[in-house]
């Protein structure tokens, strides 16, 4: 009975430590950047989420229905208010189209901001990340439909995140709603850099933005196309309060993203042309990473 | 000794039952607008196995729940296993003290055991990225989901003890 039980104690011993050694050397070596999955794990995810789909489908389907149903009761008021703003807008558009012709006139004169994005995936919101800490969603296309890691996710609203795990049919997509997600931006009118933050669940802050600059509340901040993942030019959010200390020589900025986190339901994914340079830059990136913990 | 593997049906069950629950905790509360709240039903069911098992293969059944789900959260499974096997260390180093004899005692010993995984879990996180902010609202966003899971504690505690019976250990401050 005794050596039974010190042959368990012993075994109990050799498996914890086994186990602990494991987990903490994988967890050494995880990246903050991205996430490669075992052919395991892709296989797993492509079980489980289709069943996270269409438990969302019929959560989303039943709350439509009562909020459809409550929001008849003033359709027909809101209808003219809709119609009235949308003649306006149709003019608005008008303008809009011979500017965007300008536009692609003078850039192509000037060979300025060649665009890298030709693909654009239409992909639905199936999950979020079981963990609160992670703001993550995932969707329902993956490599299968042409999805790349690093691909920038996006709506008609603006910046979402970029294609942070990768299986054959679903992705998982890091928002910039994430404190591991940092974008680099700019103020769209006072053209200040910065660097945006996940911070809240809610918000974002903006570091880095130098005190000399005159920052308004309510100013549109958009990606500034520096850090090899984002486009220059997508909408992240407005700032919403500026935080100043009066011996620092950069200011806080908390941003609030276009982008309605809650009732995001599709989003848009933009897949690079071509992403060769793409890979070697990060390749030398990552080397370089990899020289400096050497050093270390 | 030959492996006893009467454990696999059991934590088969409660694998079963944990992806269920991560499949609604993960659909259900972000349509519902509540997005930044997620009940964390491993920890709960890695929880239960530290105060139920005396199996020496407890470590690889945290490793198995933590795995189950890194696939529905790109937290992965280390940081949660790390977390896992110390907790329960300490529960079995405890084991004399504790005892899960009524509802108002799981719902307690729940609580205190979440703030240790709570805790562990903090200084691996602010090991790597390095911002107490963070970390302020991972404490904000942990007070009320921590709670919920107590006190659903002694209703799932029936269930996986269900699943569990079978095994040869007792629940602790069980006479076995």
């Amino acid at each position: 009975m005794r050596i039974l039980e010190d042959e368990k104690k012993h075994l109990r011993i050799i498996i914890n430590t086994a186990v602990l050694l494991v987990a903490l050397v994988s967890f050494t070596k995880q990246k903050g950047v991205l996430k490669y999955v075992s052919p395991f794990e892709s296989v797993m995810i492509s079980i489980f989420a289709p069943v996270q789909g269409f438990v969302t489908n019929v959560q989303s389907s039943v709350k439509g229905f009562f909020t459809h149903y409550f929001a008849n009761i003033n359709a027909s008021k809101e209808n003219m208010d809709i119609k009235r703003k949308l003649s306006a807008l149709e003019g608005k558009i008008f303008s809009l189209d011979e500017i965007e012709k300008e536009n692609i006139r003078l850039k192509k004169l000037l060979r300025f901001g060649e665009n890298t994005f030709t693909q654009k995936i239409l992909a639905q919101v199936v999950a979020w990340d079981s963990n609160s800490d992670l703001k993550v969603l995932r969707i329902n296309k993956g490599s299968k439909d042409g999805l790349r890691l690093q691909a920038p996710v996006v709506t008609h609203n603006g910046l979402v995140g970029y294609i942070y795990r990768l299986t054959g049919h679903f992705a998982d997509v890091l928002t910039i709603l994430d404190p591991n997600n940092r974008v680099d931006g700019i103020l769209k009118n006072s053209r200040s850099h910065g660097i945006i933050e996940g911070y809240s669940g809610a918000f974002c802050i903006m570091k880095y933005v130098s005190s000399s600059n005159d920052v308004e509340l309510g100013e549109v901040v958009v990606s500034s196309g520096l850090g090899n993942i984002y486009p220059k030019g997508l909408k992240i959010g407005t700032v919403t309060e500026i935080e100043r200390q009066s011996y620092g020589i950069t200011q806080y900025l908390e941003i609030k993203p276009t982008v309605d986190f809650n009732t995001l339901e599709e989003v848009i994914v933009l897949n690079a042309k071509d992403d060769h340079l793409k890979k070697i830059e990060w390749e030398a990136l990552e080397a370089m990473d990899e020289d400096e913990e050497t050093k270390k | 000794m030959s492996p006893n593997l009467k454990w696999l049906w059991p934590l088969f069950k409660t694998v079963f039952l944990l992806i269920i629950l991560e499949i609604i905790g993960t659909t259900f509360l972000p349509v519902i607008g509540l997005s930044n709240y997620k009940i964390p039903f491993n920890v709960m069911v890695v929880l239960f196995l530290g105060f139920k098992s005396d199996s020496p293969y407890l470590p690889i059944f945290i490793f198995v729940i933590q795995y189950s789900h890194s696939l529905f959260s790109v937290e992965g499974w280390a940081m949660g296993t790390i977390a896992g096997i110390m907790v329960c260390a300490i529960i079995r180093f405890l084991k004399e003290l504790l005892h899960l004899s009524s509802v108002p005692m799981t719902i307690l010993l729940t609580q205190v055991f979440q703030t240790v995984w709570f805790a562990i879990v903090s200084v691996l996180v602010y090991s790597k990225v390095d911002n107490f902010s963070y970390l302020t609202q991972k404490f904000y966003r942990f007070i009320p989901e921590s709670l919920i899971m107590s006190i659903m504690a002694p209703l799932f505690f029936i269930i996986l003890e269900k699943f569990w019976s079978g095994g040869e250990e007792g629940r602790l401050g069980d006479e076995v």
